[in-house]
């Protein structure tokens, strides 16, 4: 019993940090977009703001696949982790 | 560290237990409805006051529906207004210290994106009929009718979870930062994830609702 406990822990933190990985997407896809977007600035200068907004709503749009990996990591920490710490 | 799927029961009503997210949503419901009560006690043709922030805000809501939907998408406004505001005014009540934030549990996103998916396509059904409905779903070739169904699901499931995400992530951070430096450093981190980001999560909740009803019809 003791050792199936250590071995789920054990499990859930590998697979925590296994599904951390996709934070690598959103940060090389909003770092692409955050360039197209200085870019188009100094194309036109006076479309700074709505440049602007178009970014930070690309932004939110784009960070949806870390927040599931997110997600998924926070329920197994805290559903199968918590309960099995000795 | 508070475990985000564990509610705190905070009294019972009629034998029910409430929780503190409960009584956090009827503070905002009470908060929403407090202000839409008094900029419409006396309404004047010529705006002033209260009822001018009214017209602003019904206004923002319904350039933001036509310009994305067109005339048809009228009917929709309070729906969305209604979306809109609870999300924004949830999404910023976590600031204030003892009040939980509604939206930082997946029942309450759950609904929102249930509303959502079903007056899209009821008023898809409402409008074109059941058989287009159907039909919409065989749209490029008969085969693709798992993925059209799998599709739907998807848009539902993204819908709630980016806003759920965004609230959980940055409670759990700023839970965290309470753990190491409880003095003056949380107030940054709680403007930067309870302010901006619940502001921004709001504009593209209720952007992408608009969306989807706008695909349906």
């Amino acid at each position: 019993m003791e050792l199936t406990n250590a071995i789920v822990l054990a499990s859930v933190c590998i697979g925590s940090g296994l599904a951390m990985i996709a934070g690598i997407g959103p940060g090389i896809g909003e770092g692409y977009a955050a360039g197209k977007a200085v870019e188009a600035v100094g194309r036109q200068p006076e479309a700074e703001n709505k440049i602007r907004t178009t970014l930070i709503l690309g932004d939110a749009i784009a960070e949806s696949t870390g927040i599931y990996a997110l997600a998924i990591a926070l329920f197994m920490i805290f559903t199968f982790g918590i309960p099995l710490m000795p | 560290m508070g475990n985000p799927a564990e509610v705190n029961i905070v009294f019972h009503i009629l034998g029910m237990p409430v929780s503190d997210i409960v009584v956090a949503t009827w503070i905002v419901m009470a908060l929403i409805l407090l202000v839409a009560f008094l900029a419409t006690r006396k309404l004047s043709l010529v705006p002033s006051g209260l009822q001018n922030v009214g017209e602003i805000i019904v206004e923002g809501f319904a350039k933001l529906v036509v310009d994305m939907m067109g005339t048809k998408g009228l009917p929709f406004v309070p729906l969305i207004m209604s979306i809109g505001l609870f999300v924004l005014i949830a999404n910023l009540i976590g600031v204030v210290p003892g009040v939980a934030t509604p939206t930082s549990n997946l029942a309450t996103t759950v609904m929102l994106a249930g509303i959502v998916v079903i007056v899209g396509h009821g008023a898809s059904i409402k409008k074109n009929g059941l058989l287009h409905y159907i039909k919409g779903y065989l749209d490029p070739h008969p085969i693709m009718l798992p993925m059209n169904i799998i599709g739907e699901i998807g848009k539902f499931l993204s819908h709630s979870f980016r806003l759920y995400g965004n609230m959980i992530g940055g409670a759990i951070i700023i839970q965290i930062i309470y753990m190491f430096a409880p003095w003056v450093v949380p107030v940054p981190v709680m403007g930067w994830f309870s302010v901006f980001m619940g502001a921004i999560q709001a504009l593209v909740f209720t952007l992408l609702a608009i969306a989807y009803i706008d695909v349906m019809l």
